[in-house]
């Protein structure tokens, strides 16, 4: 589901002059075709009114066209979420496309549109049956020739060729971790982040460094990159933001009416920003007229693969706990043995193999296995269920047997033992993994929580964590703020930067699916396969089990398919 | 009242109006603040309550009720006159309810806090979603204040009033009930709660409490689930309301059921399952309500379906009902279910005495011994040294049941434990000298002997009744019933009926038909029947030998002591001197262990000499000196085979025994220790002798010498500016700030002139100094420059003593009572003359733990009778004339007891006291002590801390035990307080994890059972796991456990201490930082002024592997690292709570990069009663409110027994318990069934036996028996105590030391570990050379401040210090799997961590 839809939505109904209400946009977005849908609404409205309700737009949905299937009643709203679903295809358009990359979105959009062409599939016998219900998917725009190559694949079933496979790890600590809880190993870490990261930002801003700019005279014109050291509101609202390089800081202030002032909501600590500005007349601090993130260009051309290979992406088994979903683990596995999953030939987990030992408080009294390598040993068992052909590449997530700080190293040579099934690749988290010329950027994703507690809840939520991950895209770092609910671990370099821009940034933790694509690059949470725990039904958080993402390496065009 | 207390009580007053009429005489001189004594007398409680209502008729209605009934009852009764009107003035229903519920809380605090008025906000009646009304009762936070007692009972009012005016019950809606679950765990752990309920738990009770509970949104947090919902205002936490919710409803269920029981129209069924904890085990209300709804008739029909002999159900309830006749017997024995919660959190160095319910451990035998009160119980003395001297007086242990914690008083008169020395002998030992001898030879402790509880504690609790021991007390009412001449054998010198010899034993139990003597009855209970086969077995092939005829070693082994003598003794009586000899096999011995039968054991035998009973017992015929038996284990029914699962022999040998033989100890009580035991002077630190201000120039020490003789930049010699109270001579109109006009010795008046506009601002009637023109409190503080010399000489002149005379005179820097009040310098002079320094308020104080005492000897007091005739005492309890040391005295209710310590400083205050008549305000002495015995008779104020109210005691005698003896009535409540909840502070928790978090973070989460007193203060006590850094007086850096947290009621204002560094603290304006001037000095935030030097941390504050480091960069600093205060300020408290630590020996911590001093300790005080008439002054005292506590503003001369805590009334005062309770115990019935047939201490309030009759059952031969001191006290290091901890748990056959050690793992050292290494990953980072701290470490790396070495502020070595120990405890004690992975999953994180992958071969050694 096109997940910047709303706010286009909101500034072409602004730009005819319709104010609307937050479930009428939903709504919208939520229709098959959003476009469309748009246009009936603005036909439908009255000529007086000045702003749409959900009313307007239930209204003038239900008297459409029967070709549109009315949204789902019962998730009219969740952009992102499918629970219902059986199958959906991804079909989210960068919101901000510019003309300049129309060719690339154009593809794109075509490309993830054809999704909705295959044929239904139900994997899981489950309750909805065809994908006629399937009122997530984009709507069928016309079909092009890429998105039913799953069901075009060769009847015949698996065949796989492993030279044609090709499968690179970079960024990925295991093995490398030369830290030793020193002071310097600290600041050596935040050095590299700086110096990573502010090589990002050159371009865009003349940068000064901070001891420089306190030499300055006032009201002179000044640039500074750097980390964000601190963030205060100041008495009359304005934003003082405190930046640092490696030779001091600096204060910026930003006002409140700047346009780019609901930035600093997003602002983490100790993530690497460029100011542009003029200094005080006292040369005591900056006004901001510009603020920067290292991002990723909006203009970016994902990478592909040159055949049709399919990539799962799955994360948080959790294995060892009494919730988890062998059942529907189980049909996962059994659908990978289908005709349908031949093009299947990478799994690719984000961390949580195990429930763990000793994870919180009394967690002995829930688990159905208290040993934490018989643990392992059972979820290598599961991991024999899958194909023997496929690549299988995992990174430890905070409830397995590593340490908890990041970067984590992947498992350890007793665990490694364990887990012989498929001779799987075990990497660090975070690691960047090349998949036949895709780079995804796996990470299992403890900062999401802290980005989801800080950011405003329309930035980043649980029911939509895909909005996190965009942040850190934006970011380029996985875990920038210091100090939090994210531990680290010092060593000589920042691990948890994303120097090169990913095509695929795959998380999971927060038990939620949730995917889009930020500046045409693909993030996906994939959620557990762990049920409902006591603590999340606690905290009513429902996480969304059973859910496996199959990702089109040639196209980038994802499918997520249901078994529980 | 009797015409004997009256004049008890005329003697105290008549004493303290002679105190008075001296003290009137030197204030009326004028040489003090105020021209008369400071501490007026308290009203009393009916008016407090009126008054802090506003609601006419009130005081009077409730001195009408508090004469018939207690004062939960009197709150429940108010109710009908809020309903009919006839109290109160209300117009709707919504007020009348509103009235009730808070007169209830105001009756409930005695009217002395501000719940009723505060925590109460509003009661609405609003619609059901089925249109019908219900009441809906809005808490505010400041309910807190009124406790969980008070805050449950309110709803209890609001139901009761609910119901009278006839409105229907709230019905929830699910959505309503699932935001309280969320709500209540979202407070808790945002704010805490000293209760968690779980979420089933909250729900249970949403679901069912016929009121809403409603109230303020009280935290910035928001629950995340259950938002916006129509009936709820807020989307955050509602703190009122979760604490009435979780720490009333749910922690005081059983004390709200008792309450229900008594009134008709309320019924809460529901409370059965909170009380029975069955909610958030079991599935859900529905099925605990079925299971213990029909609990009882389960067990009849069980019984009844079994049929009559064939009892061969497994697994019956074991808490089924007790025997009413052989046919529906249940299979097993009653008991209650072990409970392991006292166990929880349990921490290094702390000994477990036994773990729920086990074999070996304490067994519970009711009574009340003289030393008894409430939260009190009697132990054997050998016990206490066996226990590796852990226990001591006034030891305060966690125990199973019936209550929380209990401090550990000695008593004799009840059995010792059982040991079993290394050469197999088993013997019990019932003399603590003894236990001192074989202490060394104890291989194991086979029993920790008998625990006395008394009746009261079980009805305080509301616990029901355990299954009692049987003992002599029980024993012989049941031979009295069976038709026993008791009378006549107790009259009998040739009887001992409480010690027979085997033959009347027997001969008592066949003939009267009675149960056997509990001397000779065994713990049946506690063998197999297998094991009693095979006992049997070995006696069939045992033989009888005489003693001699054996070689003399068995029977009569010498050194055999008190056991020894007691055989002797007996053999006179016509024993005979024989043993039985048994085949020596492991199973015969340890059933026999088991029994508790004493015997010695040799290379091929087992020698039993006190065998007779035994094998009567098993069923053997002891005719002619041959042993035989008719019976086989074939014989025995399958009811004695199955009983209790064959696990418990005592069936089986009620069917072989000629005789009924009863349970011998059922009720096994678990525990552990809790806190040690204190008693010491309070002093200030640095101590201070006078209140009076030099400012800097008496150097770290404060030396007024030094003071007078230094020199300022002027060329002054002795001359300070400082800041002290302007003050005007009304005779002369002299400025002065002395309270005696230099030149007309007129006594001065403060003099207030606003510093804006210079007007002069005379006081309103309230008090207050207000310029109406600049809006702002005027105080009469000015400058002056104070020639400290001439102060010094003249006082040192006026008094008559040279400086020669002590070692220093110490004052303070500054003065921080709002007026700046000094104290006259002569006062300190002779205060360090004699010794002695003062408090803050000017007295001189002495704490010590409390513990009850009703009953006494002379001679135990070191005194003698004649003391004691002196005293006003005319008879023993029997009513005998009191003639000799050593007869025991009912002790009256204002008389305490002085721990040695205690009594030698009352004695150096009394001759302060005395120099300060004769030479300060020339008046004749008052005390004239020579020795202490001069103190006997004398009064002092007794006053818990943080109170504000003393009460008047009379010291009756001394105790070498380290606390203080007092009637239970003398002992009140406490209160404390502290710091700001915010304040951060660094620690290093129980898995040795550092934290630098709000002090709420690391006191809240540790308030899982708290004391709770009357004012709403929390305590929680540790176990000494968690650390936090510390300095000593040298300004030596050290790590120290915090013994106690604690969580307080806030005060009105509290203080505001900025520094130049930026360093912010707020604390209670009673609470002291230290401040830094060549020694560390801890002094009253209060009293400590801008400019001052306040200690910081020296470098990596709390490491002390990196110890080495900071004593390096120690030295190049060339001294401490201080830091200068810029602002003081008070500000208006706007947080409910303020939280403190205890902190061992040093009592300081570091909070906000700042050394401070915790606030003071627990444990009640005594002063002088003449030193607090002289020498206290509301002026000393800093800022008007939070400033008063701990001060006696008010006295109360005489107690009435009606006004003090509630838990006093609860005590029983029988001197023996009836038949019926023991029977009723084995029933495990409620307490307040046989409530009619125990005396309570609250049946006597308002009758003239209201002081007297408090009978006890129980004698002991000293009240301060066993160790002076807990060895928790006297080990070294935490791993010495450890190690101590678990060998003895080695050694307790009741305690498993697996568990002991797992626990210790998972509740000290894996926290402590896994927090460290989360603290290390997102850590704060300091500069070692200016204290700069940064949240990140610098990209410069270096300090962007002044350029100097930044460090990390926890270290590798901090994170992984227990991580070997833990291992190797795992180990040594087989620990669970999970446990050990654990351990290792954490090593190698820390490996992973801390070491380098490609440098692997360095070792930790190499970095340590």
């Amino acid at each position: 589901m096109p997940l910047e839809t709303p706010v286009r939505i909101v500034r072409e109904l602004a730009g005819r002059g319709y104010n609307a209400e937050q479930t009428a946009v939903t709504l919208i977005a939520g229709a098959d075709d959003p476009a469309r849908a748009l246009e009936r609404v603005v036909d439908a409205a009255d000529d007086d009114a000045l702003r749409i309700t959900a009313e307007d737009v239930r209204a003038a949905l239900v008297d459409g066209t029967a070709a549109a299937p009315s949204p789902d009643p019962e998730h009219p709203s969740t952009s992102g979420g499918i629970e219902d679903e059986n199958r959906q295809t991804e079909s989210d358009i960068d919101s901000e496309n510019s003309p300049v990359e129309a060719e690339v979105s154009e593809e794109m959009e075509s490309a993830a549109r054809d999704g909705s062409a295959v044929g239904p599939t139900d994997d899981t016998g489950g309750s909805d049956a065809t994908s006629a219900a399937d009122t997530g998917a984009s709507g069928a725009t016309g079909a092009a020739d890429t998105g039913n190559a799953p069901s075009a694949a060769d009847a015949a079933g698996r065949t796989v060729d492993p030279s044609l496979r090709s499968l690179e790890v970079s960024g990925d600590i295991t093995g490398q971790s030369t830290g030793t809880g020193e002071y310097g190993d600290f600041v050596k870490v935040f050095r590299d982040r700086y110096e990573k990261l502010s090589k990002q930002l050159r371009g865009r801003v003349n940068h000064r460094p901070a001891e420089a700019i306190q030499s300055m005279n006032g009201g002179s014109d000044a640039a500074m990159i750097g980390l964000v050291n601190d963030i205060r509101s100041t008495k009359s609202g304005h934003w003082l933001v405190e930046l640092e390089d490696t030779t001091g800081t600096f204060p910026c202030l930003v006002m409140k009416d700047r346009d780019f002032a609901g930035l600093v909501d997003e602002l983490l600590l100790d993530e690497c920003i460029a100011v542009g500005g003029t200094l005080s007349d006292d040369a005591g601090i900056m006004f901001v007229d510009s603020l920067y993130f290292p991002d990723v260009p909006r203009t970016y051309s994902p990478n592909t693969a040159d055949r049709e290979v399919q990539a799962a992406l799955i994360s948080d088994v959790h294995v060892g706990s009494e919730e988890f979903e062998a059942d529907a683990w189980g049909r996962f596995a059994d659908w990978l043995h289908t005709e349908e999953a031949a093009r299947v030939e990478y799994l690719l987990i984000a961390g949580d193999m195990v429930e763990g030992v000793g994870v919180y408080p009394g967690q002995d009294e829930e688990l159905d296995i208290v040993d934490i390598y018989e643990q392992y040993e059972a979820f290598s068992e599961h991991l024999k269920d899958v194909p023997g052909d496929i690549e299988i590449l995992m990174i430890p997530g905070n409830h397995d047997a590593v340490r908890l700080a990041e970067p984590q190293p992947g498992f350890d040579e007793r665990l490694r033992d364990i887990m012989t099934a498929h001779d799987a690749r075990i990497t660090g988290n975070p690691s960047l993994v090349t998949v036949e010329g895709v780079k995804i950027q796996m990470y299992h994703g403890v900062s999401l929580d802290e980005v989801i507690a800080e950011l405003p809840e329309e930035k980043a939520s649980y029911d939509d964590p895909h909005k996190a991950m965009y942040q850190l895209l934006k970011k380029r770092h996985v875990a920038p703020q210091f100090g939090g609910k994210t531990r680290l671990a010092p060593e000589e370099k920042d691990y948890l930067v994303m120097e090169e821009v990913p095509d695929v940034f795959h998380t999971g933790h927060v038990h939620k699916l949730g995917w889009g694509k930020y500046h045409n690059v693909l993030a996906v949470n994939s959620g557990c396969w762990q049920a409902q725990t006591d603590f999340q039904k606690s905290v009513n958080i429902d996480p969304d089990v059973g859910y496996a993402p199959i990702l089109d390496l040639d196209t980038l065009d994802m499918t997520v398919r249901k078994f529980s | 009242m009797r015409p004997e207390d009256e004049r008890y009580f005329e003697r105290i007053e008549s004493r303290l109006d002679e105190a008075f009429d001296r003290a009137e005489r030197a204030k009326a001189q004028g040489r003090d603040p105020e021209p008369e004594v400071e501490i007026p007398v308290a009203k009393d409680m009916a008016d407090r309550v009126e008054n802090i209502l506003g609601i006419d008729g009130v005081a009077e209605r409730v001195r009408e009720l508090e004469g018939q009934m207690s004062r939960e009852e009197a709150a429940l009764e108010l109710v009908t006159d809020f309903v009919e009107g006839t109290v109160g003035d209300y117009e709707g229903r919504a007020g009348k309810v509103e009235g009730a519920v808070r007169t209830a809380v105001a009756l409930l605090t005695e009217g002395v806090v501000a719940a009723p008025i505060e925590g109460i906000d509003r009661v609405e009646i609003l619609e059901n979603d089925d249109g019908t009304e219900f009441v809906n009762v809005y808490y505010a936070g400041p309910i807190r204040s009124a406790g969980g007692t008070a805050q449950a009972l309110s709803v209890l009012v609001a139901d009761y009033a609910r119901s009278l005016l006839d409105i229907d019950e709230y019905k929830a809606r699910s959505a309503e009930i699932e935001r309280y679950a969320e709500e209540v765990g979202l407070y808790d752990k945002e704010t805490g709660l000293q209760y968690s309920p779980k979420d089933k738990e909250t729900k249970f009770i949403a679901e069912h409490m016929p009121i809403m509970l409603d109230g303020e949104a009280t935290g910035d947090e928001e629950v995340s689930g259950f938002r916006d919902l129509e009936r709820v205002d807020t989307n955050s936490p509602r703190g009122g309301m979760c604490l009435v919710l979780a720490e009333g409803i749910a922690l005081k269920a059983p004390k709200i059921q008792r309450y229900t029981r008594g009134l008709d129209e309320v019924d809460w069924p529901w409370l059965q399952d909170l009380i029975d904890g069955t909610i958030g085990k079991d599935d859900g209300g529905a099925d605990a309500d079925a299971k213990d709804g029909g609990g009882d008739e389960e067990a009849d029909d069980s019984a009844e379906s079994d049929g009559d002999g064939d009892e061969t159900e497994e697994g019956s309830e074991r808490d089924g009902d007790a025997p009413d006749s052989e046919d529906d017997r249940p299979a097993g024995p009653p008991r209650l279910d072990p409970s392991e919660k006292y166990l929880r959190d349990l921490i290094a160095g702390r000994p477990v005495f036994g773990h729920p319910s086990a074999a070996g451990g304490f067994r519970l035998r009711y009574g009340r011994a003289r030393n008894h009160g409430f939260a009190t119980a009697g132990v054997h003395p050998a016990t206490m040294h066996l226990v590796d001297d852990f226990l001591a007086t006034g030891t305060q242990i966690k125990t199973e049941r019936p209550g929380k914690a209990a401090g550990v008083i000695p008593v004799d008169s009840i059995e010792g434990p059982t040991v079993r020395l290394a050469n197999g002998d088993v013997r019990q030992i019932d003399d603590p000298a003894e236990a001192l001898e074989i202490r060394n030879g104890v291989e194991k402790i086979i029993d920790l002997g008998e625990y006395l509880v008394n009746y009261g504690e079980f009805v305080e609790n509301n616990h029901p009744l355990a299954p009692a021991s049987y003992v002599y007390e029980w024993w012989v009412q049941e031979f009295e019933d069976a038709g026993a001449p008791v009378q006549a054998l107790a009259d009998d010198p040739g009887v001992d009926l409480e010690h027979p010899t085997p033959a009347e034993a027997v001969a008592w139990a066949t003939d009267y038909d009675c149960p056997l003597h509990p001397d000779y009855t065994y713990l049946w209970h506690d063998v197999s029947v297998d094991d009693f086969a095979a006992l049997a077995d070995a006696v069939d092939a045992g033989r009888v030998v005489a003693a001699e005829a054996d070689g003399g070693v068995v029977d009569r082994a010498p050194g055999d002591g008190s056991e020894a003598d007691r055989a002797g003794a007996e053999g006179d009586r016509g024993r005979d001197a024989d043993a039985l000899v048994l085949p020596l096999s492991e199973r015969v011995a340890s059933a026999l262990e088991h029994l508790l039968v004493e015997h010695t054991r040799r290379e091929e035998t087992i020698a039993v000499p006190e065998w007779r009973l035994l094998v009567r017992s098993l069923g053997f015929d002891v005719e002619g000196g041959t042993l035989d038996r008719d019976w086989t284990p074939e014989d025995l029914s399958a009811r004695a085979h199955e009983w209790d699962d064959g696990e418990s022999a005592l069936e089986a040998v009620n069917e072989v025994a000629p005789f009924e033989v009863r349970e011998r100890a059922p009720t096994r009580i678990g525990n552990r220790m809790g806190r040690p035991e204190k008693s010491e002077s309070r002093d200030l630190s640095p101590a201070v002798h006078t209140l009076f201000p030099i400012g800097d120039a008496g150097g770290s020490q404060r030396d007024v010498g030094e003071a007078a003789r230094f020199r300022d930049d002027q060329g002054r010699r002795g001359v300070v500016d400082v800041r002290v109270g302007d003050r005007l001579c009304p005779e002369c109109d002299a400025h002065t700030f002395r309270t005696r006009c230099p030149e007309c010795d007129a006594h001065t008046e403060p003099h207030y002139e606003c510093e804006e506009c210079g007007r002069v601002v005379e006081p309103d009637e309230s008090g207050r100094v207000y310029c109406d023109g600049c809006e702002r409190e005027v105080t009469s503080a000015e400058w002056f420059s104070v020639d400290v010399g001439e102060e010094y000489r003249d006082a040192l002149e006026q008094v008559g003593e040279r400086e020669s005379a002590y070692d220093i005179l110490k004052g303070v820097q500054g003065l921080t009572s709002a007026d700046k009040t000094p104290e006259p310098m002569a006062k300190g002079v002779l205060r360090a003359k004699n010794g002695v320094t003062s408090f803050k308020d000017g007295t001189v104080r002495y704490d010590m733990t409390d513990l009850p005492v009703t009953a006494v000897r002379p001679s135990e007091l070191d005194v003698t009778a004649e003391d004691f005739r002196e005293l006003g005492y005319e008879t023993d309890i029997d009513g005998e004339p009191l003639e000799f040391d050593d007869q025991l005295v009912e002790l009256k209710v204002q008389d305490i007891v002085l721990s040695d310590g205690a009594a030698e400083h009352m004695l150096k205050t009394a001759d302060f006291v005395d120099d300060l008549l004769e030479n300060f305000y020339d008046l004749p002495p008052f005390y004239e002590v020579d020795e202490r015995e001069d103190l006997v008779g004398e009064l002092v104020f007794g006053m818990a801390p943080h109170t504000s109210a003393a009460v008047v005691g009379r010291v009756v005698g001394f105790t070498s035990a380290a606390v203080g003896y007092a009637h239970p009535y003398f002992h009140a409540a406490k209160r404390r307080n502290c710091f700001h909840p915010e304040t951060k502070v660094w620690y290093r928790d129980e898995a040795d994890e550092w934290h630098h978090e709000p002090i709420r973070d690391l006191v809240e989460p540790r308030l899982d059972d708290p004391d709770e007193d009357d004012f709403g203060t929390l305590v929680q006590e540790l176990d000494g796991d968690v650390y936090v850094p510390s300095i000593t007086e040298d300004g030596e850096e050290v790590l120290k456990p915090v013994e106690a947290v604690s969580k307080h009621i806030a005060p009105e204002h509290l203080v505001r201490v900025e520094t130049r560094s930026g360093r912010e603290i707020t604390v209670t304006p009673d609470h002291r930082l230290c401040r830094w001037n060549r020694g560390i000095e801890k002094v009253e935030v209060t009293e400590m002024d801008a400019g001052d030097n306040l200690a910081v941390p020296g470098d990596p504050p709390i490491d002390d592997i990196t110890a080495t480091d900071a004593l390096e960069q120690a030295h190049a600093d060339g001294g401490r690292s201080s830091d200068t205060i810029v602002t003081i300020e008070y500000v208006e408290s706007d947080i409910d709570h303020t939280y403190c630590l205890t902190v061992q020996d040093t009592h300081t911590l570091l909070t906000n990069r700042l050394y401070a001093g915790q606030c003071d300790g627990d444990e009640d005080c005594v002063m002088l009663l003449m030193d607090g008439l002289l020498n206290f002054s509301k002026s000393y005292l800093p800022d008007k409110r939070g400033g008063q506590m701990d001060a006696p503003l008010v006295m109360s001369s005489r107690i009435d027994p009606s006004e003090i805590d509630d838990e006093a009334h609860n005590m029983d005062i029988v001197r023996q318990y009836p038949l019926e309770f023991y029977e009723a115990t084995r029933e495990m019935a409620d307490p307040g069934a046989v409530e009619d047939a125990i005396k309570l201490g609250e049946d006597t309030l308002g009758t003239d036996d209201e002081y007297r009759g408090f009978d006890h059952t129980h004698d002991t031969s000293d009240i301060a028996l066993g160790p002076d001191l807990s060895a928790y006290k006297t080990l070294g290091s935490m791993m010495d105590k450890m190690d101590a901890q678990l060998e003895l748990s080695r050694k307790l056959r009741a305690v498993n030391e697996t568990d002991v050690a797992e626990r210790v793992i998972e509740y000290h050292f894996l926290p402590d570990l896994i927090g460290n290494l989360r603290a290390f990953s997102r850590q704060e980072t300091r500069c070692l050379d200016c204290g700069e701290k940064y949240r990140r470490m610098p990209l410069t790396g270096e300090c962007r401040e002044c350029g100097g070495r930044v460090n990390l502020t926890v270290h590798r070595g901090s994170v992984n210090k227990y991580i070997d120990t833990a291992i190797h405890v795992a180990e040594e004690f087989g620990c669970r799997e999970y446990t050990k992975q654990r351990l290792e999953v954490l090593e190698r994180s820390l490996e992973s961590v801390f070491e380098n992958d490609k440098n692997k071969q360095s070792g930790i050694a190499d970095f340590m």
